[in-house]
């Protein structure tokens, strides 16, 4: 996997058409967002369609702040899924080392009892659900929505760390107790740096779940200042008028910051693989 | 300072709590909250589904397995499964297939790729709501890019319509194989990054091309967490409820999308029928259900510990 | 070390835990509102209302909230499950009377006498209106309207359709091929393919054709030879509508109008011209260019018919704080509130009362000078009576058809439509296999027997 990067060579050739194709297929909608974004109402219509914008505008932006909550919602979505993450790698991590390496009677059934319940599909437990929040007096709060997506994501927290954990061979744990340390130790100094790849994709996941969830949001939230951003664009959109430049701003506004921050995970994710190679 | 950490460790650690015990404590606070959280409603859900209940009122009747035998009877019940069959099982095996290419392409060595890696994870974290609206934009039959692109490459004399009967279910596909297939790198990429050199240095010695090492060495290594995504990803695709709603709200050919758990949002919320929405749901369960089981047998083999 | 990161970290999150549980306690009466008007200026107009009734009554706050109208539904059914509703929200017509039919709402005789019953318009009073007593109050009316090119149709010698099969003919005349390369430029119609707007249009033709869509024993009458004509009608009209058609939401038609891609829109709205003077070329973005036109009649029938788009206001008998509900609704219909709400979207909301329709205020308002036609039509729709609330054909449907609701929801008369017009079923067949969805639909909730 080494080795250096030929240009002129075919499958050099091969990878870099390929890079390219993928940046077009995955980066080229967000060009095109981004282009709506600054354009004036008039020229949003206007055909052949332009993607550099003749007039460049600023005036969908300043009506999103202006006449929308755009940032009250986008605080909203951070706070609620970065304490979903907190919470639910607070609970999997235990609990799927736990899967991978203890064996007590019963592990294999809960494995297999948290994939079932995963299986009901959300949209039917929505009520009930609704109802159970409201008994707890939670509707209307965040740690209420909060519960919900931790609810909704242990499953697939359990089962994805699960398999990362299982992917670390027994034997490096085992040589660091046979060293003297404890099992704490061997856990914090030696598992989880080469678990770290698997915890933080998990957590990413997770992040997105709940960064993304439309429906638990809608229901279980009813005040304007508490909604997040999937809840607070799709009434932007679904408002009589279809501001496209206003849309088309505000998921440019929601895509870059967590830009930024994935840049800088990519960083660790590849340190991490760095660091935690399996050597001899 | 270290060995002072280490004593009190030690410490704590010669009241050896017994490996079961440890195991089960660790995993208990876990198991808690999902029996708290998701079992209640579960359980409810499958009570209601014996009655004949109103979705706004509280008035219910109760009718054993009517709501059962009404829903197998229903043809539109029957062609909603058969979409949401398609629909799942296209985007799955796009986003798979998709997913491991992009994932072996960025674990090559080339110029820009940490850049690529954080590009190709945007589709996933924008919110559907984002994906779907920009989506719709660009394929709008009148004014969307892509439909001045295809004329004007001369592919097409006439707007296609993307939202229009014959080509909303691949306008579907398509935004869920885009927002989906990251899900797919990461994963399989994470698990790349922790596959030894060694063992492709050793193919290579052994004169294997890039095919077959990707064939012998970069797929059984892959199998595991291939397991857990095709898993995951197709309880996922079953169940996706917001993609074809939100495509569906505004203008789009509904009739032709309406897979089951769209339908079966419709059947409660729409129809007001919640106790047969509910029968839908125990349906829709078992059907996954019975599919995880044999999905399990299949790869029981490839199971550790 | 670690041990000490570990018990900071919990207690960062159990602080956390503890703040994210936010304000729950407050002395002040809430009022809770849900609406369905989603456009941010009248969100703002809306809490800006709410605000001065605060103002002036302290110790009451407003919470306000304006939701699309398929997720208001679905709230209004989660929180009426949960006993929790709000204490005023929007809904359609038909909801409301299905809700008061099952005990759940309280009447609000008490703000129509404080607005000043002969303020009202007739229209307005009948809708929702059980008993006698005034069970859903509307928060404005909109008529749908027959919008058109008037360029175009002046320079095609088009006039007024009459009939159906004018208005056929001139789709057909209005589609055109402008600059000669064969392919065509402009639709002559566009009409909508969303279950809502399917089901108001369709509800409106049928009365438009003299016809019904159930009769006195809740049967449903779709084989009807009055409904048939109307789903004949509407296939070929589709052949003038922009292919595609069927994927065509409210707003997407709209845009076809704007846009130029279509001449005439069946199922246009007020609201159109405000999405006109943003969205079209400033040298036609105004009403002489797109002029309204009163909608022809079926062959079966005798008079126009249109639809209104008359949410009311509805107050739940299980929430909490009504009475100070109703105050703030008699805060928001008088003048000076309730035009700041109007104002939000002149063209269409159309207001209930006479006291501000004919307030020098109102008339003064630029926009509404600017596309008086538009509103001339609607007012001679409402005094006519001719406009009605969704799938309501006759007004005793909305007493007497508590399930219409459940109907617009079930999708089953656009599947017909869809089926007749894309499809192109025979349409006798596709009313049969609607008829008989409808039928398995009403018995399984009680309405008809056997």
């Amino acid at each position: 996997m080494s080795q250096a990067f030929r240009f002129l060579s075919v499958p050099g050739q091969a990878v870099i058409i390929c890079a390219l194709a993928l940046l077009v297929f995955s980066a080229f909608p967000f060009a095109w967002m981004a282009s709506t974004a600054f354009k004036p109402s008039h020229e949003i219509f206007a055909t052949p369609p332009t993607l550099w914008p003749t007039t460049f505008t600023l005036e969908n932006i300043e009506r999103l702040f202006a006449e929308t909550k755009f940032l009250t919602y986008f605080r909203n979505s951070v706070t609620v899924s970065l304490s979903a993450v907190g919470l639910t790698l607070i609970f999997s991590v235990p609990a799927a080392y736990s899967l991978t390496r203890f064996r007590f009677p019963g592990r294999e059934q809960i494995a297999a009892v948290v994939l079932f319940t995963y299986m009901f599909a959300p949209v039917m437990i929505i009520v009930p659900f609704y109802i159970l929040i409201r008994f707890l007096g939670l509707t209307n709060t965040h740690l209420g929505l909060v519960l919900a997506y931790t609810a909704f994501c242990l499953p697939f927290n359990l089962w994805l760390l699960r398999t990362f954990f299982q992917s670390i061979p027994i034997d490096i744990e085992q040589a660091a107790l046979v060293d003297g340390a404890n099992r704490f130790q061997a856990i914090i100094f030696v598992v989880l740096p080469l678990a770290l790849p698997g915890v933080v994709a998990t957590g990413i996941f997770t992040f997105i779940l709940a960064w993304n969830d439309y429906i638990f949001a809608r229901v279980l939230l009813s005040r304007d200042e508490l909604k997040t951003l999937p809840v607070g664009i799709a009434d932007l959109y679904n408002a009589s008028v279809v501001d496209w430049g206003m849309i088309m701003a505000a998921g440019l506004l929601v895509l870059a910051p967590v830009l930024a921050v994935f840049v800088f995970i990519q960083k660790s994710l590849v340190a991490g693989w760095g660091a935690g190679g399996v050597k001899g | 300072m270290a060995e002072d950490v280490a004593l009190r460790s030690k410490a704590l650690w010669r009241f050896r709590l017994p490996e079961p015990v440890l195991g089960l404590l660790l995993v208990l606070p876990a198991v808690s909250l999902l029996v708290a959280l998701t079992m209640y409603p579960v359980l409810y859900g499958v009570w209601i589904s014996l009655f004949n209940k109103h979705s706004f009122f509280p008035e219910q009747t109760f009718i054993g397995l009517g709501n059962y035998v009404a829903i197998l009877g229903d043809a539109e019940f029957w062609a909603s499964v058969q979409r949401g069959a398609i629909y799942a099982v296209s985007t799955i095996v796009l986003q798979i297939v998709l997913g491991v290419a992009v994932a072996v392409l960025l674990d090559q060595r080339f110029p820009g790729r940490n850049i690529l890696r954080a590009i190709v994870i945007f589709p996933y974290i924008v919110p559907t709501v984002v994906a779907v609206i920009l989506w719709k934009w660009l394929l709008n039959s009148q004014f969307g890019l892509v439909n001045y692109l295809i004329e004007s490459a001369g592919l097409s004399n006439q707007p296609i319509s993307w939202m229009g009967r014959d080509w909303i279910m691949t306008s579907l596909i398509l935004v869920s194989v885009w927002q989906f297939f990251p899900f797919v790198v990461i994963g399989v990429l994470a698990r790349l990054q922790t596959i030894p050199g060694e063992l492709y240095e050793a193919a290579t010695v052994d004169g294997a091309s890039a095919v077959q090492r990707f064939t012998n060495v970069t797929l059984p290594q892959l199998k595991s967490i291939l397991f857990v995504i095709v898993l995951l990803r197709s309880i996922w695709m079953f169940t996706k409820f917001d993609t074809p709603w939100l495509m569906i709200q505004g203008g789009g050919a509904e009739t032709y999308i309406r897979t089951l758990p769209v339908y079966t949002y419709q059947r409660t919320f729409a129809y007001y029928e919640a106790g047969l929405g509910s029968a839908m749901a125990v349906l829709m369960f078992l059907m996954l259900a019975v599919g995880a089981a044999i999905y399990f047998r299949l790869w029981r083999r490839e199971e550790e510990l | 070390m670690s041990r000490r990161r570990g018990l900071v970290s919990i207690a960062f999150a159990a602080g956390a835990m503890f703040g994210l549980c936010g304000p729950t306690l407050s002395a002040d009466k809430v009022v809770r509102v849900w609406h369905t008007e989603t456009e941010p200026q009248t969100v703002k107009a809306f809490n800006d209302i709410a605000r001065r009734f605060e103002a002036k009554n302290p110790g009451i706050k407003v919470e306000a909230e304006g939701l699309a109208w398929g997720d208001l539904e679905g709230k209004i059914m989660a929180s009426l499950a949960a006993g929790d509703p709000p204490e005023l929200s929007h809904g359609q017509p038909i909801t409301c009377t299905a809700l008061q039919a099952k005990g759940l709402l309280l009447p609000l005789d008490e703000v129509v006498k404080a607005i000043g019953e002969s303020n009202i318009w007739e229209q307005v009073k009948r809708v929702c209106n059980v008993g006698g007593k005034q069970y859903g109050l509307v928060h404005a009316a909109g008529t749908s309207l027959l919008i058109y090119r008037k360029d175009l149709a002046d320079k095609h010698g088009i006039k007024q359709p009459k009939t159906w099969d004018d208005l056929v003919a001139a789709a057909k005349a209005l589609t055109l091929d402008t600059n000669g390369d064969g392919r065509t430029d402009i639709y002559g119609i566009t009409i909508p393919g969303d279950n809502l707007f399917i089901n108001i249009l369709l509800g409106e033709l049928i009365k438009a054709n003299g016809g019904q869509l159930f009769d006195k024993d809740n049967r449903p009458t779709l084989t009807d030879r009055k409904v048939i004509e109307t789903l004949e009608f509407w296939r070929e009209l589709a052949r003038y509508a922009p292919p595609g058609w069927e994927g065509h939401g409210y707003l997407q038609t709209f845009q076809n109008l704007y846009g130029q891609k279509s001449a005439m829109m069946l199922a246009g709205y007020g609201r159109g011209a405000g999405m006109i003077e943003r969205f079209a070329p400033k040298e036609m973005a105004n009403g002489e260019t797109f002029s309204v036109w009163v909608k022809p009649h079926g062959p079966s029938g005798t008079e126009p018919a249109t639809q209104v788009d008359e949410e009311p206001w509805m107050l739940f008998r299980g929430a909490k704080h009504t009475k100070e509900g109703v105050e703030f609704l008699k805060f928001f219909y008088q003048d000076e509130n309730y035009l700041e709400y109007i104002r939000t979207v002149p063209i269409h909301f159309f207001p209930i009362t006479k006291s501000l329709r004919e307030s020098p205020a109102y008339r003064e308002n630029d926009m509404i000078r600017r596309w008086k036609s538009w509103l001339d039509v609607q007012e001679q729709y409402l005094e006519r009576d001719q406009g009605k609330p969704t799938l309501v054909v006759e007004w005793s449907d909305m007493t007497e058809k508590p399930y219409l609701m459940e109907v617009l929801g079930s999708g089953i008369l656009r599947d017909m439509v869809i089926d007749v017009a894309v499809e192109k079923m025979e349409p006798t067949k596709a009313a049969e296999k609607a008829q008989k969805r409808l039928e398995d639909l009403l018995r399984s909730k009680g309405y008809i027997k056997g």
